[in-house]
């Protein structure tokens, strides 16, 4: 039971503070900004006005604020209060500001010293009932506040850690926040983990019968990062497949975690148990989704898209053929460079997008295309279904993978496929082969029939030389799976397999 | 200037309101200049004729008529045969050698097309005109093998000269114009209405001494093909299919009905001789070139897996028990030795 003070009225109070100044942060996109919050009450008709370019979450701080600190049993003014937001030519966004302005008036009434919050900046939402409440993007506001110390609703001071250490603080409510700031009592101790698995379950592979076209090809996929297409008709366990691949992927570096984590806590999502993603994160955006869902926007609160959310991670477009044209040709740039730029007339972000296409797609509208003569759907209605992948974003794709539905009897059989454990430990160690090796100077270090064989391939136009380059880096990868350093015969064999594919969506 | 009889049947058949049979009734009696003056009355302009006969003779379109030397031979005691011909190629091909209509759904299995294909080219090399719709599917890919095989091709299309359709087989119809002809009954500037695929189909079974049907549904559109051509007596053959597959249903029902099976093109010059058509002798199919048997280890594993039908990757794991690298090295083997070959992911024997 929180000790409640006694309600107390402080117009007769002379006022030694009439203006009172707090650090704060605001977010934009993914960034945040410092903010200064002044608040300044002085004789007058009781009002609250809070100027700066505040949107409408903090322009309904004023209810927050005052609902809050009377709560809290503090003391409110029956004066004239202005609060301003500088520098007051930025926008100022969402209820982080809530907590400064609170601050800002305890200061201004005396409740607390001012002394007291001087080596300090606060965000946090605040409740009607005086508690301090979760803000989005904590770490982009940790960074902006710095290196003032930081104090943050207690659910949150994990998460500002991860980029300050030591000095955030955190209270549960306003009236705990007060008697702290008076020296009364000492910093309250966030709680501690829950101690849930810090890795959430990830589907095994080991669901998956047959399929040892797509199981390779995820491992190819996940070995190399490279952007994974397959085309199979319903049932052909597409979906199932691509579900598993960011198990097979090695955990996060701490420079990927952070870049991770940044974003999502940017984008407002929930936050894994200790604050920091360990597993690349897994995003599969319906076929319906908008430009601006997908690549990141808004109209000036710019938020990361499903991109930016799939950084260092796999972004899964299911039905690939169903997502709206330009939609996927806004994919393009963001795959040729790992950052997407939002630009609007307030400004331009930066979010990072170095994500791992994987899509799924049927062979033409009924989906029974690949099985002779089962296709129902005229010539032209699949000549316009293939027009919607375009040839620039379908070159994207390293692995063009053609699935059937899986034999009845390996489905039957209960036997269980290989795990994804013992597949990852084979990705994670060609990876590491690929990054012990000095980066070729001409393209992968390829054996004289394999190299034959793909000049054949160029000769009789069944490659590009485009093709023949993604050919040889997927050859390398399943080179570095076999732990061999020259990239045979076979290994060219599998790599040009693993795009025949393309036949049924080129032309 | 004086016109051309032709220039004013030309203008009669471009007229909206008047469509094939009615066009008949009309040249049946009259010269078409006098049905012209009847039809549009004496303020018919003879400007508008002469820039409808400018544009056909522009666009290199020869137009026949029915009663005329050059009218063609198959269409002369037919009573349903249209009365204006219009012709872009060599007119001359519709009458030079027999004649074999290949037809068949516009979405053929991988089965279809290289039957198709096979029976235009050994039918072209044989001497014999392969006749067809220019459609997608079946149509296109008899064309593509009979264009420069030998004998002429032969297109029949629906709409007018001047704008193939489908467009995806411009470049093919410019290349069966080019070899033999294409014949349509719509004048320039008619555009491929749905009622005049019908009509195209009776024109294509009267202009065969054969039918062959390679592929179709049960409800196809080869059906009107085959009706046409069964009023008209004409010998009708189908190629026969898996019953499992949906586009042999209707090819397979043909061949319940009396139709005869087409497994080779030999079986179709047999038909063609007993059709009365003059024909070169059918030569006995070329003795299979026996290929050399592939070696030992993992390509004989993966031989012995392959069929003659299209199979996928995943089942030629699963029956040969190898792992992907070494099942895909030995089948690009094979396919350099010729023993084998990729079909978009599946694989086939040869």
């Amino acid at each position: 039971m929180v000790a409640r003070f006694p309600a107390r009225v402080a117009w007769d109070r002379p006022f030694s503070v009439v203006l009172a100044a707090v650090a704060s942060a605001t977010l934009s996109g993914a960034v945040g900004r410092a903010v200064s919050v002044e608040v300044h009450v002085s004789n007058g008709l009781p009002g609250f006005t809070i100027v700066g370019l505040p949107d409408a979450a903090v322009r309904e701080a004023r209810d927050r604020v005052r609902a809050d600190v009377l709560s809290s049993g503090l003391s409110w003014p029956l004066r004239r209060v202005t609060v301003n937001l500088a520098p007051s030519g930025m926008r100022k966004g969402g209820a982080g500001l809530d907590l400064p302005i609170a601050v800002g008036l305890l200061v201004a009434t005396g409740e607390v010293d001012a002394a007291s919050t001087q080596a300090l900046a606060f965000c946090g939402e605040l409740g009607l009932n005086g508690s301090l409440r979760h803000v989005p993007g904590m770490i982009a506001l940790a960074d902006a506040t710095a290196p003032l110390g930081l104090v943050v609703p207690l659910c949150d001071v994990r998460e500002a850690a991860l980029v300050r250490g030591g000095d955030v603080h955190g209270a549960a409510t306003l009236g705990d926040l007060a008697r702290v700031l008076r020296g009364q009592a000492p910093w309250p101790e966030p709680p501690p983990p829950s101690g849930a698995p810090s890795t959430p379950h990830e589907p095994d592979l080991a669901d998956v019968r047959g399929q040892a076209v797509g199981r390779r090809a995820l491992e190819v996929a996940a070995a190399g990062r490279h952007h994974l297409l397959m085309i199979g008709p319903p049932g052909s366990g597409k979906t199932m497949l691509a579900g598993r691949l960011a198990g097979l992927l090695p955990p996060l570096t701490p420079d990927e975690a952070l870049t991770v984590t940044r974003i999502h806590s940017a984008a407002g999502c929930s936050l894994p148990d200790g604050a920091l993603f360990h597993r690349p994160p897994f995003r599969a955006p319906h076929h319906q989704a908008s430009i601006v869902s997908l690549v990141g926007g808004g109209s000036w609160s710019l938020r990361p898209g499903e991109v930016s959310l799939a950084t260092n991670g796999v972004l899964f477009l299911d039905e690939l053929g169903e997502f709206p044209v330009g939609a996927l040709e806004a994919l393009r740039q963001p795959l040729e460079e790992g950052v997407i730029r939002v630009s609007r007339a307030g400004g331009t972000v930066t979010f990072p997008a170095a994500f791992h296409l994987v899509a799924a797609m049927n062979p033409c509208p009924c989906g029974e295309g690949v099985y002779e003569g089962a296709c129902t759907c005229s010539a032209v209605a699949r000549a316009r279904y293939r027009r919607r992948i375009s040839a620039p974003l379908l070159d994207r794709f390293d692995l063009v993978v053609p699935l059937s539905r899986p034999d009845p009897d390996e489905l039957l059989s209960g036997v269980p496929g290989e795990p994804s454990t013992a597949v990852a430990v084979r990705v994670a160690a060609a990876r590491a082969r690929a990054a012990a090796r000095p980066a070729p100077e001409r393209g992968p270090d390829l054996a004289p029939d394999a190299e034959a064989l793909l000049g054949s391939k160029l000769r009789s136009g069944v490659l590009s030389a485009r093709g023949l380059h993604k050919v040889s880096q997927v050859g390398r990868t399943v080179a570095d799976l076999a732990g061999e350093d020259t990239v045979s015969f076979a290994h060219v064999a599998e790599a040009l397999s693993l795009r025949a594919g393309r036949a049924a969506v080129v032309p | 200037m004086t016109l051309p009889e032709e220039a004013y049947a030309v203008a009669l058949a471009s007229m909206p309101s008047i469509g094939p049979a009615t066009l008949r009734e009309l040249l049946a009696d009259d010269a078409p200049s006098a049905a012209w003056t009847r039809t549009v009355g004496a303020s018919g302009s003879v400007r508008h004729v002469a820039r409808i006969w400018e544009r056909h003779t522009e666009l290199g379109i020869s137009v026949l008529m029915a009663g005329h030397p050059s009218w063609p031979a198959r269409l002369v005691d037919d009573p349903g045969a249209p009365a204006i011909v219009f012709c872009l190629g060599d007119p001359t091909a519709l009458d030079r050698v027999a004649t074999v209509a290949l037809v068949g759904t516009r979405a053929p299995t991988r089965y279809g097309i290289g039957v198709a294909a096979q029976l235009g080219a050994d039918l072209a090399a044989a001497g014999v005109s392969v006749v067809s719709g220019l459609a997608l599917g079946i149509d296109g890919a008899a064309h593509e093998g009979a264009c420069g095989a030998g004998a002429p091709p032969i297109g029949v299309v629906a709409g007018g000269l001047d704008d193939p359709y489908p467009r995806r087989h411009a470049r093919l119809w410019e290349r069966v114009a080019e070899h033999g002809v294409v014949v349509s009954e719509s004048p320039a500037g008619v555009r491929t209405e749905k009622w005049r695929f019908p009509v195209r189909n009776r024109l294509l079974a009267a202009l065969s001494d054969v039918v062959v049907v390679v592929e179709s549904r049960h409800h196809g559109g080869s059906r009107h093909t085959v009706d046409a051509a069964m009023a008209l007596g004409i010998a009708v053959g189908a190629v026969p299919g898996s019953i499992r597959s949906a586009t042999s249903e209707g090819t397979n029902a043909l061949l319940a009905d009396g139709a005869f099976p087409v497994c080779c093109a030999g079986d179709i010059l047999v038909a063609l001789s007993l059709a009365g058509a003059s024909v070169p002798a059918p030569s006995t199919p070329k003795a299979r070139t026996q290929r050399p048997e592939p070696g030992t280890g993992e390509d004989r594993r993966v031989y012995d897996a392959l069929s003659p039908d299209p199979t996928s990757l995943d089942e030629l794991a699963r029956l040969t028990g190898l792992d992907l690298p070494s099942l895909c090295g030995a089948l690009e083997r094979l396919a350099r030795a010729g023993q084998a070959v990729d079909t978009g992911g599946w694989w086939q024997r040869l």
